[in-house]
């Protein structure tokens, strides 16, 4: 379909931006476009206005405050994945970068459209789950942070208000031995949805492990946090075999359905497999063995 | 322009470093602005959602898709398009290289797979493989297998200093030019973004034309009212089944089955209802909506098991329990061979839903000019001239008033073989508007029509002595036709008639059915009808030879075709190195030390192929006549018609040749080819060849680009009409130097004595002395298939051909056991094409069959709801490989010479992606111990039969 009927409007900051979000009804704002102009033209939806964020400076750039790293919400895939403290400190999200469609996409694409757009496969969530990042929303009247894992409210489902603009995400450093992996099935090596992913974060203490969480993607409504798995990592000394036990309990908590990219069952046999190998990892990683694979 | 309705602003756009204001509306992309409004076309429309990489533009240097961007959003930027990449008259290496590589070939990609790599080796002067794969895996390429572009970019700094690199060759004692790996005469157009599709051209006071599609699987049409749309400002025409002749059209002339558009009933969710043209596409698309069809729904069926039964709802009433073709072939005694048998296997395959996706949607344009006599067709096509029978057929006038023009074509591969509902809604809209009638498909539009490959329900038994020797084949096989017949006659008969050109077969038994559904048509492609029993023959082979303990390279050797013999079903092979293809890909992939001693996880396969090179008979048998005049055509053992024709004409000063044939170059490289074998029939360099092959005023008919045809038929045609022209000039020169015209040779762009070295004349001198006293230098030349192929019995036509390819292809993969997931490691291929014209055109054809050939194993499938919707009608949900998916591919080339064919060639094209399905099946088999034997072998089917396994 050709795009018709639309008007552009492109802010300067962040609270011109909420400012028309809060005066045209029905106004979407237009980040990437990769999500939007694609619904747009297949006549999934439909919008008047379109708050472009492209000029906002606000919203751009990978920074560390303190102890946390703050992602600019107009933040593409690629400068994600060039970014050196991304890198450093979160090598995961830095590979689901990598992992995401083309880079022509990935130059187009923003880290909040990936979240607020709230696919159940995005790439970006479920390392960002398992990191405990958190999102800023900015509205005409106020500013709230919301956490990531209580974001999501089903498919392209979220908290965040139509007036709310989601400006920054935070992710707070890691502990050094803290470990995040993420992994993914797909059906071609590029430009290609998840079948399934898996995020997971393990910290270790003494061998054992404080703090662990799997977090699933493209197997439920949302992405969710295996819980009952994740809480049997806890305060076991990881090895593969509590991995397995682990993997196998994330395989009931995914909720999937079956569509054209793989069954239900397959799903689940899926993360089963994503969960063992993605807490491998993760595990390498909070014994500092392994940062980024390339 | 939305008709008024939307307010325009002037932006102000900097594109290749020139400043354009344009007005533009809030909603434009910015690929709809560069092609529109500032005519840069080489930024191509492939699928309009981001998936493809066709309009791959850079901003600021980094590369993006331009239909993804708002063009209000890229002010202030710097848009790179293809026509900025190469300056001051010089290709930029990275283009050179594409050109010198053979990383070209429809060219349609070409353009944003140039942006891609620009901006990476801007940024990165000497990319790993790995860096190079993933820059390029947002550009879907459908043609070359991608190995020759990611050899084009490894190797892009050479040419910073050097414009080509010298073509190796593969037979440079016998020949100059044939033989010779030149780059296609058409690449610096396709690489530069000047090569124009169809899409591209925009001709004064053009309309554009939208279809209403049909919503319901099938129905009858009550009411149609059109009045709203009508009124729509800027809506100049809104057709019906009311304002569309009585005239069926199709394919196969005994089963021409559909309307312009329909009638009164509609068979598939797609099916053309009206077409609204306006002053744009978008005011055309609104109107769409504007139009009320009632419908009275009729109960549908989509599975051809279903449809068959009684009581099914039936499409067509002349098609029987919704039997469109029966089959059925007994050659020798079937029953007595599978006596004969020592071992016999019966196994049931199944395939599936393929379509070709050619990157370039199809698109029509059509005006009348000549005062409204003649009817001007541009079409993307590969088959012009069936297109300019079709039409002059359903409008009811003379063939010699249709001028169509073929311009470049963005890949075929069989869905742009047979006329279209664009070619004739333009040219009826073009005639009851007076004006230009623009029409292009979406992505969803291209699926929606189909004409994909046939999904096959196939039995197969083969029985074998002992030593592996077949006695006996016998399938059965039901294909899913769609809603229409198409092709689809052609293809069942396809479906059985190549089994037996690939090994001895003394007792074959075929039954075919075609069963049509309320889905779209299928058609032909790539391979027509033969892939997917071909896969499963293959298959069947290699378990049979494991049940009994043969190598699967030794079983088939064993049985392997030879030349100069007639098959079972009447066919006449000549040349045949097959064997000598299954030797050279089991040396050269290492099998014997490979297959069975992989780890698991590992695993390497075998498969082999055969093909046409160009179909015996034309798809219609008589004269060329229009509809009202047509009279019983009886079918005879002979051509009527040549199949292809040329004209070599040589410009006054001698120092051009122009040459002139319809043959639809669509990518697969048929201009260079046929360029090459005219310069070396005539003795001249290839860079004095310029062919014309569009315009059907200019060109002699050429059947087209389908059933592998071009080099054997149209390089046969175009030597004929070179010597044609050699003969002319050998008796000029004779006289004057009293000698016979024997003793005369061309060569080097030189006429000579063959053995008086001092009389020579330069070739164009010759030439410009033959125009100065006897007028236009022009040569004549044509090709029929020899008569009387085939056999006797009802269907011997179809799998006739004046000459069979041949080809082995080993497969090497690895299969995540975990998963399912399988990564193709390698592919090792040898083909018999004869003698090559050209190693690297042909090298390309194998290497994109491979890549198109193992996404159709592993990942594509067009699959629908159960009310008969596509779930997948676009490129992000049907899956095509990307760079990063291809394996590594070695294509070899067997020694061998086909009498019948030109310089001794023959096809490549489509035999090239025979071989390809079941040597992937056998390797995932010996990786994974597990068979699949339904198409595609997804992950889930390879791990589903490995816990079935386990259990």
């Amino acid at each position: 379909m050709i795009l018709s009927g639309m008007r552009f409007h492109s802010p300067r900051t962040a609270e011109e931006a909420v400012q028309l979000l809060s005066d045209l009804k029905g106004a979407r704002v237009l980040a990437g476009g990769t999500d939007l102009l694609v619904d747009l033209k297949q006549g999934l939806t439909d919008v008047k206005d379109v708050i472009s964020l492209q000029d906002i400076e606000g919203l751009k750039g990978i920074t560390k405050e303190r102890n946390r790293i703050r992602i600019g919400a107009t933040s593409t895939p690629q400068e994600i994945l060039s970014s050196s403290l991304i890198r450093q400190y979160f090598p995961a999200l830095t590979e689901a970068a990598q992992s995401m469609a083309s880079i022509q996409i990935r130059t187009l694409a923003t880290i909040a459209g990936n979240i607020t757009s709230a696919v159940p496969s995005a790439d970006f969530p479920p390392s960002l789950i398992a990191a405990d990042a958190a999102v800023e929303l900015l509205c005409t009247e106020s500013s709230r942070e919301v956490p990531l894992s209580g974001f999501f409210t089903g498919p392209r489902e979220t908290v965040c208000r139509t007036k709310e603009l989601l400006v920054s995400v935070f992710v707070p450093l890691p502990s050094s031995n803290t470990g995040i992996s993420y992994q993914k099935c797909t059906l071609r090596e590029a430009n290609s949805l998840a079948v399934a992913s898996v995020a997971s974060r393990l910290t270790l203490k003494n061998g054992k492990t404080e703090r662990a969480a799997i977090v699933l993607g493209a197997v439920a409504p949302t992405p969710v946090l295996a819980s009952k798995a994740s809480a049997h990592l806890q305060g076991k000394a990881p090895s593969s075999e509590v991995f397995e036990e682990a993997a196998a309990m994330a395989k009931e908590e995914g909720k999937p359905i079956s569509d054209i990219r793989g069954s239900a069952w397959y799903r689940k046999e899926l993360i089963h497999v994503l969960t063992r190998r993605s807490l491998s990892e993760a595990f390498e990683r909070a014994q500092g063995k392994s940062r980024t694979k390339k | 322009m939305g008709q008024q309705r939307e307010k325009n602003r002037i932006v102000v756009l900097r594109v290749n470093g020139e400043e354009h204001s344009v007005a533009v509306h809030d909603s434009e992309t910015l690929l709809d602005v560069l092609r529109d409004k500032l005519r840069l076309t080489g930024t191509k429309k492939g699928c309009d959602l981001g998936v493809c990489g066709a309009c791959t533009v850079l901003i600021n240097g980094e590369p993006k898709n331009s239909c993804l961007l708002l063009a209000a959003s890229c002010e202030g930027t710097e848009i790179t398009t293809i026509e900025g990449v190469a300056s001051g008259g010089e290709l930029h290496s990275l283009q050179r290289a594409f050109i010198n590589h053979g990383a070209i070939q429809c060219g349609f990609c070409t353009p944003g797979t140039v942006m891609s790599a620009v901006a990476l080796v801007d940024r990165n002067p000497d990319p790993t493989d790995e860096e190079i794969k993933e820059a390029l895996s947002g550009n879907l390429c459908r043609c070359t297998g991608y190995t020759r572009i990611l050899e084009a970019v490894k190797n892009w700094k050479k040419y910073k200093t050097i414009k080509e690199s010298p073509s190796p060759s593969y037979d440079l004692d016998k020949f100059k030019t044939v033989g010779r790996s030149s780059p296609r005469v058409d690449a610096a157009a396709k690489v530069s973004g000047q090569a124009k599709y169809t899409a591209d051209y925009y001709f004064q006071n053009m309309l554009h034309g939208k279809i209403l599609h049909s919503p319901i699987p099938h129905g009858v049409i009550k009411k149609i009212d059109t009045r709203k749309a009508e009124k729509l400002p800027g809506v100049k025409l809104v057709l019906t089944g009311k304002d569309v002749p009585d005239i069926m059209y199709g394919v196969s002339p005994a089963r021409y089955d559909e309307y312009v558009l329909a009638k009164e009933r509609v068979r598939y969710v797609g099916d053309e209802v009206a077409a609204v043209i306006a002053v744009d596409e978008k005011t055309a698309e609104e109107a769409l909506n504007l139009i009320n069809v009632e419908y009275e729904k009729l109960p549908s069926v989509f599975e051809p098991m279903e449809a068959m039964k009684k009581g099914a709802p039936q499409l067509h009433d002349r098609f029987k329990n919704n039997i469109n073709t029966v089959v059925d072939h007994h050659f020798g005694d079937i029953n007595k061979g599978l006596k004969e048998a020592d071992f016999v296997r019966e196994e049931e395959f199944v395939g599936n839903h393929v379509y070709q996706s050619p990157i370039e949607p199809h698109a029509s344009i059509a005006y009348w000019e000549n005062d409204g006599a003649t009817l001007v067709l541009y079409s993307s096509t590969q088959v012009p001239h069936y297109v300019q029978y079709m039409v002059a057929r359903v409008l009811d006038i003379p063939l010699g008033r249709i001028r169509i023009i073929r311009p470049h074509v963005g890949g075929g591969f069989g869905s742009k073989a047979g006329t279209t509902p664009l070619d004739l809604i333009t040219s009826i809209a073009s005639k009851k508007t007076g004006r230009p009638v623009k029409m292009v498909y979406s992505r969803e539009e291209m699926f929606m029509f189909g004409r994909g490959r046939h999904k096959q329900h196939m039995k197969f038994k083969i029985g074998v002595k002992k030593d592996g020797k077949i006695t006996a084949v016998q399938s059965r096989i039901y294909l899913d036709g769609g809603a229409y017949s198409s092709f689809g006659v052609v293809t069942a008969y396809y479906a059985g008639s190549m089994i037996p050109t690939l090994y001895h077969i003394p007792n074959y038994r075929y039954e075919g059915f075609r069963i049509m559904t309320n889905k779209p048509a299928c058609g032909a492609m790539r391979g027509h009808g033969t892939p997917q029993p071909r896969f499963a023959f293959e298959s069947l082979m290699s378990m049979i030879a494991d049940d009994l303990g043969i190598d699967p390279v030794e079983i088939r050797l064993r049985n392997a075709m030879d030349p100069d013999t007639r098959t079972c079903n009447d066919l006449d092979v000549r040349s045949c190195e097959f064997k000598a293809t299954i030797k050279e890909v089991r040396k050269k992939s290492g099998w014997n030390q490979k297959y069975g001693k992989l780890p698991p996880g590992k695993g390497i396969g075998i498969g082999c192929g055969g093909f046409v090179s160009g179909a015996g008979y034309a798809i219609y048998r008589g004269q060329v006549q229009r509809h009202s005049e047509k009279k019983p055509e009886t079918f005879m053992k002979k051509a009527v018609f040549p199949h292809a024709n040329a004209i070599v004409k040589i410009s006054e000063d001698g120092t051009a040749v122009v040459l002139l044939i319809q043959a639809a170059e669509i990518g697969q490289g048929s201009s260079t080819v046929l360029s090459q074998i005219c310069a070396e029939t005539l003795g001249v360099s290839l860079h004095r060849i310029r062919i014309r092959t569009e315009d059907s005023d200019i060109s002699p008919l050429d059947l087209g680009a389908y059933s592998s045809r071009t080099t054997l038929m149209g390089g046969n045609a175009v030597a004929m009409a070179s010597k044609d022209i050699l003969k002319k000039l050998f008796d000029m020169v004779s006289r004057i130097w009293s000698c016979s015209s024997q003793e005369l040779e061309a060569k080097d762009n030189r006429i000579s004595h063959k053995s008086d070295a001092s009389r020579v004349i330069e070739w164009e001198e010759a030439a410009r002395k033959y125009f100065n006293d006897q007028g236009p230098l022009v040569g004549t030349g044509w090709y029929k298939p020899p008569e009387g192929l085939g056999g006797d019995y009802k269907g011997a036509a179809v799998g006739t051909s004046p000459a069979f390819s041949y080809s082995s292809s080993v497969c090497e993969c690895c299969v995540d056991l975990e998963t399912g997931k399988v990564k193709l490691e390698k592919f090792t291929d040898y083909h018999d094409c004869g003698t090559p014209i050209n190693p690297q055109a042909v090298h390309g054809q194998v290497e994109g069959a491979v890549v198109m050939g193992a996404g159709e194993t592993l990942m594509e499938d067009v699959r629908y709801d159960k009310k008969g919707n596509i779930l997948n009608p676009n490129l992000h949900d049907y899956l095509l490989m990307t760079i990063k998916d291809a394996p590594e591919i070695f294509s070899g080339i067997v020694d061998s010479y086909e009498p019948e064919g030109p310089y001794g060639a023959k096809e490549v094209g489509e035999g090239a992606t025979l071989p390809i399905l079941a040597a992937i099946a056998h390797a995932i088999a010996d990786a994974t111990g597990v068979w699949i034997k339904e198409l595609p072998i997804t992950p889930e089917k390879i791990l589903k039969a490995l816990k079935q396994k386990k259990s």
